[in-house]
């Protein structure tokens, strides 16, 4: 039996590389940029060995990749937009002491992210057995509907192909066939109904007015994330839209998403009825909508949000509303009507976001609608009030 | 493997023909996990490591991506040992066989590698197995901490130098003299600097290895590829990596002006620095598209001297920042110097390393470097 030393070796890197996220994630989650080029960038000393290296200024011994721009061999002058490689690791030999620089592809980044923070909040951690390909967990609820493992021989290909771009240009804003089973490889020469119903739409809607920076990103990106592990595993497609709002509201990609700029007031009707528009043509079976916002509508949309949060209500099988609140300040405006709305309307959920253990509260009280709807009850009759409504 | 049996038989008589001697070679055909395991180690058994891993994990991701493959891997030991990647397609292989035969041919003859360690395998073992031990009775954090702190300072070997009065100004010869450690960590020092001077002595030769082994295996398969296959195979060679493409031009000059035999006879004498300074010309500078790059003010210079000199440096010292211990060192002070006043240090670099050197010292440890003197004592950096 040969060891696997390289995966003992990663694994160790990797848990150094968790001890790091877990003392910077607040840092790291915050960047404005979350994401750039597809990758969560940062420079992370400790992942490296701590070698003495020149200044990023000084000259190098480089070779032309005979890529862009004109020039390659003869002649001295200014590179342009041509391609360079630097030689130095290249002519040093083998891998040792080598500069890793982190560049953690989103997906690594949100993996890592929901471990430090299930770790974190205390919430049910799913575990894959090696063999069985089954889900467990020793805690509620019991989500074992996962069933994404190995290639079915009539796998529908132009279906995936065609899902794996969709996919791509909401994520990353690219037309790539860049196929991931997992998400894309879902569709099957004959389709049965039972999956299609068994897909999930989710419509992330934020509100990017004056206020969105700092601590209100981590909570809102952290309660994303911690979302998308359960709903990852109990629905084998995730059909993901994100919508961002001030005074209009407009559709991004993922990758925008983590990166937008705040500015402009507030009109969270018009958050609304994009996310309603994204409905058209959707057959997912589970239409979630999430709508992040520190509830301060600007004057004149009140009664607008209203109707259009009415209307939400009535066409996505789940609205979860959160109020971002990270200084813990009373519940007002808007979110005081939604809170309200949250006791009256049994597919409608509030939560007062101040701080990480409100989060997990969330997540409990989401989770709730699962283990109902598996203990044989209707969907969406949840009776009990909203456990995380204006605690603070 | 057998169906490589007939081939390596072949192209092993064709190197023996022209003149290439070497220890027995044990080909092993093994998956991509398996050779970028052992690239991002160096050895297939060394102790473990969690700065291997994130080398690995790197090689793993660019394979699976398809954007980087290692096509093949030789050890320098006795018998030899090479990994051919199953992967790959059967005129790769063959083309690897033959360039693993330049390789061996390169172990075996070449003078600076007379003094190699060939047992290293043994020895990395024997190195991981102690390692693990100190790990039973001294901690796991502990040794870890040590390991990170040696690795860091690894880099300082020079397995060239012989002058002890040379060797006591690099760092990591300096500690294993003088640094006050317990027993057990300065066997630990013994350990990490044999594997580092085996591993530098392959830094040291990277050009002229896989130059000679690319231009081996080039001669070799003129006889044995059929014209299309040879013809394919030249547009792939000038498309490889630096130190193949820039080593096989140099060794190709040498045959084109002086014959094969004086081919042979620079793979015997020469290391890097000898072959770039003796053989590299202004048209070949050119020609491979080699410059120095100075980032500041985006100009590329193809000045001969300078890509010598820079070619050179980069041999000297790997490319790293090259410090010495001064002479004003004493047992109560460790002062390092940074020679290369002209060049700055990346200073958010500098207190990680002096910490590293810190620990394993154990007093105050100054640097000069940047104009300033660094130092790094019981109450942290500071700076002057």
């Amino acid at each position: 039996m040969r060891i696997h030393r390289g995966h003992i070796a990663q694994h160790k890197h990797d848990q150094l590389l968790r001890e790091y996220l877990k003392q910077h994630l607040n840092e790291l989650i915050q960047q404005k940029e979350l994401i750039i080029d597809g990758k969560v960038k940062t420079q992370i000393a400790t992942l490296d060995l701590p070698t003495l290296k020149y200044g990023e200024d000084a000259p190098v011994l480089a070779r032309g990749t005979g890529r862009g721009g004109k020039g390659g061999a003869g002649g001295s002058g200014q590179t342009g937009d041509e391609e360079i490689q630097v030689l130095g690791g290249l002519l040093g030999g083998d891998h040792h002491g080598r500069e890793i620089k982190v560049e953690l592809d989103f997906d690594e980044f949100v993996r890592l992210a929901q471990e430090v923070l299930l770790q974190e909040i205390e919430l049910p951690v799913f575990r894959e057995p090696s063999r069985s390909g089954e889900v467990q967990t020793d805690a509620l609820p019991d989500l074992d509907d996962l069933d994404r493992i190995g290639l079915r021989p009539d796998l529908n290909l132009e279906e995936t192909m065609l899902q794996s771009l969709l996919r791509n240009i909401r994520e990353r804003g690219t037309a790539e066939y860049d196929v991931e089973l997992a998400q894309d490889g879902w569709y099957f020469v004959e389709d049965p109904a039972a999956y299609e119903n068994h897909r999930s739409l989710e419509v992330y809607v934020l509100d990017i007015s004056g206020s969105m920076r700092g601590e209100y990103l981590a909570l809102v990106r952290k309660t994303i994330f911690v979302l998308w592990y359960y709903l990852e595993r109990r629905y084998p497609t995730n059909l993901r839209r994100y919508v961002v709002f001030q005074d209009v509201a407009e559709e991004k990609t993922r990758d925008e998403f983590f990166c937008v700029e705040s500015s402009g007031g507030t009109h969270i009707s018009a958050g609304f009825e994009r996310a309603m528009e994204l409905l058209h043509g959707v057959t997912e079976h589970d239409k979630f909508l999430f709508v992040f916002t520190d509830g301060e509508t600007s004057s004149g949309d009140f009664d607008l949000a209203k109707r259009r949060y009415e209307e939400a209500l009535s066409r996505f099988d789940m609205v979860c509303y959160g109020h971002v609140n990270p200084g813990g300040r009373g519940v007002g405006g808007f979110s005081e009507y939604v809170q309200d709305g949250a006791r009256r309307y049994p597919n409608a959920t509030f939560a007062n976001l101040t701080d990480i253990e409100a989060i997990r509260k969330t997540m409990g009280e989401f989770l709730e609608f699962f283990a109902r709807e598996r203990s044989g009850g209707r969907r969406w009759t949840r009776i009990a009030k909203s456990s995380t409504a204006s605690k603070r | 493997m057998d169906s490589y049996r007939e081939i390596i038989d072949r192209i092993e008589a064709l190197a023996r023909q022209r003149g290439l001697s070497f220890d027995p070679v044990y080909f092993r055909l093994t998956d991509s996990d398996e050779i970028a395991e052992v690239a991002s180690m160096g050895l297939p058994n060394r102790f473990i490591h969690w700065h291997w891993g994130g080398a690995y994990k790197e090689l793993v991701v660019q394979q699976n991506k398809e954007l980087f493959s290692i096509l093949e891997l030789v050890l320098n030991t006795k018998p030899s040992h090479a990994f051919l990647r199953r992967a790959n397609t059967y005129l790769q292989n063959v083309l690897v066989i033959a360039h693993v035969f330049g390789h061996v041919d390169f172990f075996r003859n070449n003078h600076w590698f007379a003094k190699s360690n060939k047992n290293m395998l043994n020895e990395a073992e024997r190195h991981a197995r102690q390692i693990r031990k100190y790990e039973g009775v001294h901690g796991r954090e502990k040794v870890e901490t040590l390991l990170d702190a040696l690795l860091t300072v690894a880099g300082t070997v020079n397995a060239f130098e012989r002058n002890p009065t040379e060797r006591r100004k690099r760092l990591m010869y300096y500690l294993e003299d003088k640094a006050p450690l317990e027993s057990w960590e300065h066997h630990m020092m013994q350990m990490l600097r044999e594997e580092s001077e085996y591993f530098d002595l392959i830094q040291r030769t990277h050009i002229i290895n896989e130059g000679w082994a690319t231009f081996v295996e080039a001669e070799l398969l003129r006889d044995i590829l059929d014209t299309p296959s040879w013809a394919s195979l030249s547009v792939q060679l000038s498309n490889r990596p630096a130190p193949y493409t820039i080593g096989y031009a140099l060794f190709q000059r040498v045959k084109r002006e002086r014959g094969f035999d004086a081919a042979l006879e620079v793979r015997t004498y020469y290391e890097d620095i000898r072959l770039i300074d003796e053989m590299l010309t202004d048209e070949m500078v050119r020609r491979l598209d080699i410059f120095v790059y100075d980032p500041k003010e985006k100009q590329k210079s193809y000045d001969l001297q300078q890509v010598k000199e820079m070619l050179i440096t980069q041999k000297l010292h790997k490319g790293e920042p090259h410090i010495e211990v001064e002479s004003g060192s004493s047992p109560k002070e460790l002062v390092l110097g940074h020679l290369e006043e002209d060049r700055k240090l990346d200073s958010k670099r500098v207190g990680l390393f002096l910490k590293s050197v810190h620990s394993l010292w154990r007093n105050p440890v100054r640097l000069r470097a940047n104009g300033k003197v660094y130092t790094y004592d019981r109450r942290g950096l500071s700076t002057a």
